[in-house]
């Protein structure tokens, strides 16, 4: 008998065994299809590594194709980058955070900015009263930026700022703010995220349409590559896809795609690859499917660097993808949320073993609120507790051999590359995001997770499934939003008194000039910003040529509905549905909407698409809606409910004025309005108190929530 | 206040109330309807009805937002009846319209109102000419009616308007042949979309091979001739355009009479449409609730009758 009958005998054993045990005639029977449609074996042996398309397995870490990580020695020699990120309110709150961070040996800072500051508006902007300090800290000047990183050496301290939308503002007044420091652009080290074409599928913090928001990501390749050598130009981003709801092909895919766009602007300047290539980097989501979280990172590392050596690169460096990771925030429960600790656990644990150069990990109460001292210290601890007590570092890749993670890196490789290709015969992404494409996509596949949550074909422990009946309570921090508004309007009209009108004038109109020159236009930036001109007027300066972007918005239908063919909750919900368009002569209607500068969709999108599903009409609002509009749009439409989705905390602000409009409008109203998204327990009795009829936090069954909400109808309309 | 006192003046929620009675499907409400119409139809307004229909995709929500913008600058009173194609399987359905009309819809002197199409395939919906009654009531100096053109509707919805218009895309010359005889008979205007970026010498191209087959086409006998005009609702050219030539043709139609014909011809039309549609439904209720027909039917098929003495006998029954 040779090597080779024997182990067919062996594998042919197996199975006689597995059906044995299983008391199934075919193990196919357990196969399970994940998310991304790729079949997962209960065994995987030698015979899968055959004809593997993509991953060379006898490949090593630190040299092409770089699967098993981008450093030959990875953490055995330095552990990855512990970087925790946090926005505060306040430049002031956020520098005391930074300078304790510091003393306490942290090298790198974060920044997050709030929404008015990523959409580039200024804190006293009407339209967004609600928003301010919201999810972040507000920048409205150079002198914002002074106290951000106030007895801070920038010289020293790499910072990562998340912007996309504001990049130019935003970068410009981080310069002046280091030259005024007396540290030269030369010596700024960091990264800034500039990614804007996810923008476009999710999150929507943009300011200009697809072209011009391109040249400006391509300005500041050039700008940062020719003066800022030890800067990030980009951090071509993921996250935000898989938090919207995309499966792990989709996220790879697109954000690859999306590093090919950029690529190619930069080339369109004239740039050489291998000058600004070891410059970029990656920024994944890390969710709870284990081990396709750790594939999909061998496979980005795989694949880019087939990629860049497609587009010529020479270097050995600009082959190498560099990634830092976060764990999935959308993972986080609303209930039971100490469990958010144990899946941030497992989440980071993947992170590791799939390579990442660095990880935040997120902390338990990111669900309902920005963290607390706390909450923050056990979600860092998790990071520390992998590096020093686990033995995690010791060796390199240490899955790297393993029959089923190889072929899963290979699978994933293989399903994502297809995507990328049908990007490209699109013509790229830029053109893929203006026809919309993308973010069907990913709403699809948001909608279909949402559909096997609530249908029960997934479990989530403490939510659907082995429910916690004495349900914690935890504190959350609170922000006062109307006090930040206040300073900032404050310091802005400070600023704005002692500033050269005149010099402000002329450099704001340089800059709009320079626009429709086409010229790079972060110079230009920099000397308006120099002179303390706003981050709102900045953005305005470029608008005039540009134009502010108002996304179209596409919306899938059937998907959810699909999943609950049997389903009686979903068949009873559906037949009130029926019963009161019957009885009333038109379906029950409801708006769906989002208020403020909050551009994270996927909840609302969801929403929408299963209550159609279920039968009721409903009305998609705009992104950016002031409650005014809103309340427009529910009268002239004359809907039963609003359901206003909220994820970035401004609901205290907008709920109560959305309510006073519609009263303005008609003082009869019986528009229900009910609330869905990210909101703290300790606020539900002030919007109870407010006119508020429902409230349903993240992980809500849409099912139940339809439910509810017919009945408020029903009741009302009666 | 009576509801009709609200609508002419002009009160917001009184005039939502009042679309929402007349596009009801409840019998109580449909009596309302009609004494709050033939109300609505002794005090008219002045306003100028102008159709949008085109293709899925061609970019009508968005030249609306773009057209809609440049006359509310000038101070005119819009309200837009849109009628959204995307109802699903389980008779729900998502009105995304407005989602592409974020600047127009906070405007005052605006009013937005979309209304699910049903099983009318995207056409006119029932009530959108009783809406439209009421916006005029209520003194908006333009109302559009937004349809997705499909066939048949088409001639329902050009009846609904004054001025009926196709917007399309740059490309869609080449199905010029196929729609020929169909929807262009109906237009008065074709407006050529998305003449900016790459897409302009296209755009352009298709506008010159609209003009060019106009000539085929004899101005009909209902209004001045059609014009093709070449906009970009991305970056807001060719609307001045648009409204002149609106405006024109409106003021030719007036001169010659055209005007008040086609609004004669129209009423003439739906009193039609409206019998029509009465019998139709008396016509499938009786069938579906009378099981003498299955057999009267079946009666036919052994040759116990013949199939026109059997018709005779059917349509006795249900038009007693």
């Amino acid at each position: 008998m040779t090597k080779n009958d024997k182990e067919q005998e062996n594998l042919s054993n197996w199975k006689k065994s597995f059906e044995k045990e299983t008391k199934k005639s075919d193990a196919e029977d357990f196969y399970f299809s994940t998310d991304e449609e790729i079949d997962i074996k209960p065994l995987y042996t030698k015979e899968d590594l055959n004809n593997l398309s993509f991953v060379e397995p006898n490949s090593l870490p630190g040299s092409s194709p770089f699967t098993r990580g981008p450093k030959a020695s990875m953490y055995t020699n330095r552990p990855w980058t512990i970087r925790q990120y946090a926005g505060f309110s306040t430049a002031e709150e956020s520098n005391t955070f930074y300078k304790k961070n510091l003393e306490s040996g942290q090298k790198g800072l974060s920044v997050a900015f709030d929404l008015p500051t990523h959409r580039g508006y200024d804190s006293d902007d009407e339209l967004v009263k609600g928003d301010v300090g919201k999810a972040g800290v507000a920048i409205d000047t150079v002198e914002d930026m002074k106290i951000l990183f106030k007895d801070i050496p920038l010289d020293q301290m790499s910072v990562s700022m998340t912007m996309n939308g504001a990049v130019l503002p935003i970068l410009a007044s981080f310069i002046v703010a280091g030259e005024e420091q007396h540290v030269g652009r030369e010596l700024l080290s960091g990264t800034i995220q500039n990614d804007i074409l996810k923008e476009f599928m999710v999150r929507n913090t943009y300011i200009y349409p697809p072209e011009p928001s391109m040249k400006i990501v391509a300005d500041i390749i050039e700008f940062t590559s020719r003066e800022m050598p030890k800067f990030n130009s980009i951090s071509i981003s993921g996250y935000h896809m898989q938090e919207a709801g995309a499966d792990n092909v989709l996220e790879l895919a697109y954000t690859l795609a999306d590093g090919i766009e950029y690529v190619r602007a930069a080339l369109s300047k004239g740039l050489d690859i291998d000058e600004f290539a070891p410059r970029l980097s990656f920024f994944f989501a890390i969710g709870t499917d284990f081990f396709m979280e750790i594939a999909k990172l061998r496979a980005a590392r795989t694949l880019w660097s087939k990629i860049m050596k497609d587009f010529g690169a020479k270097k050995e460096k600009s082959l190498i993808l560099r990634t830092h990771c976060q764990t999935s925030g959308v993972s986080l429960t609303e209930k039971d949320p100490y469990n958010n600790i144990v899946r941030t656990s497992y989440e980071a644990l993947s992170a590791i073993l799939g390579g990442t150069q660095s990880l935040h990990t997120n902390s338990f109460d990111e669900a309902i609120a920005l963290p607390t001292d706390e909450s923050a210290r056990i979600a860092r601890n998790t990071q520390l507790i992998l590096q020093n007590e686990t033995g995690v570092t010791k060796t390199v890749d240490p899955l790297a051999g393993s029959f089923f993670i190889e072929k899963l890196t290979d699978e994933i490789s293989k399903k994502s590359w297809d995507l990328i290709e049908e990007i490209e015969s699109l013509g790229g992404m830029t053109k893929a995001v203006k026809a919309g494409i993308p973010k069907l996509k990913i709403e699809e596949s948001a909608t279909k997770k949402q559909a096997k949550v609530d249908s029960g074909d997934r479990v989530v422990v403490g939510v659907n499934k082995f429910k916690n009946p004495k349900e914690p309570k935890i504190d959350v921090r609170v922000i006062d939003n109307d006090k930040v508004r206040e300073d900032q309007i404050n310091k802005i009209n400070k600023v704005k008194s002692i500033r050269d009108e005149n010099l402000v004038n002329e450099s704001l109109l340089k800059l709009t000039n320079a626009a429709k020159e086409n010229k790079n236009l972060l110079e230009f930036t920099i000397e308006a910003m120099k002179h303390r001109a706003t981050v709102g007027e900045a953005s305005k300066a470029l608008e005039e040529v540009f134009g502010r972007h108002f996304a179209t918005s596409l919306s899938v239908s059937g998907v959810y509905g699909k999943h609950f063919d049997k389903n009686e909750d979903f068949k009873n919900v559906s037949k009130k549905i029926d019963s009161f368009g019957k009885k009333h002569g038109r379906r029950p209607r409801v708006l769906v909407v989002k208020m403020g500068q909050d551009g994270h969709d996927r909840g609302a999108k969801i929403v929408a698409t299963s209550f159609a599903d279920l039968g009721f009409d409903v009305d998609m609002g705009p992104l950016f809606q002031t409650p005014k509009d809103v309340a427009k749009d529910a009268i002239e439409n004359d809907v039963h409910a609003i359901g206003v989705s909220t994820l970035a905390a401004g609901h205290k602000t907008l709920i109560p004025e959305l309510i006073d409009n519609l009263k303005n409008i008609d003082p009869k109203s019986k528009i229900i309005v009910f609330v869905g998204g990210i909101i703290p327990e300790q606020d539900y009795e002030f919007l109870y108190n407010n006119n508020i009829s429902a409230i349903f936090g993240p992980g809500s069954n849409i099912i139940e929530s339809a439910e509810k909400v017919i009945e408020l109808i029903i009741k009302k309309n009666n | 206040m009576s509801l009709v006192d609200k609508i002419l003046k002009g009160e917001r929620a009184a005039i939502a109330k009042a679309i929402t009675l007349v596009e009801s499907s409840r019998e109580n409400d449909k009596q309302e309807s009609k004494e709050l119409i033939s109300k609505l139809i002794l005090n008219p307004g002045h306003s100028v009805r102008v159709g949008f229909s085109g293709s899925p995709g061609v970019g009508k929500s968005t030249f609306i937002e773009s057209f809609g913008s440049y006359l509310v600058k000038k101070s005119f009173k819009l309200g837009i009846l849109a009628i959204d194609p995307s109802s699903q399987l389980t008779g729900g359905s998502i009105l995304g319209d407005k989602t592409r009309m974020s600047e127009i819809s906070k405007n005052e002197n605006t009013f937005i109102r979309s209304t699910p199409s049903r099983g009318s395939l995207g056409g006119v919906s029932f009530g959108t000419r009783e809406a439209a009654i009421i916006l005029d009531s209520a003194g908006y100096d333009f109302i559009f009616i937004e349809t997705v053109g499909v066939g048949q509707s088409e001639i329902m919805a050009a009846n609904l308007v004054d001025i009926f218009s196709l917007i399309v895309g740059p490309g869609s010359g080449d199905e010029l042949q196929g729609i020929k005889k169909g929807i262009t008979e109906y237009a008065d205007i074709f407006i050529v979309n998305k003449a900016d970026g790459d897409l302009k010498l296209q755009a352009s191209k298709t506008a010159a091979d609209y003009q060019s087959s106009l000539h085929y086409l004899s101005a009909s006998e209902t209004s001045a001739s059609k014009k093709v005009m070449l906009v970009s609702s991305l970056e807001q050219t060719g609307m001045d355009d648009v409204t002149t030539t609106i405006q024109e043709i409106i003021s030719i139609n007036k001169k010659s009479g055209i005007f008040e014909k086609r609004r004669s011809d129209q009423l003439a039309y739906w009193i039609k449409e409206e019998v029509r549609n009465h019998i139709q439904q008396k016509v499938e209720t009786g069938i579906r609730e009378n099981d003498q027909f299955e057999e009267m039917i079946n009666s036919v098929l052994t040759g116990k009758e013949t199939m026109h003495n059997t018709i005779d006998l059917i349509l006795k029954k249900l038009m007693k």
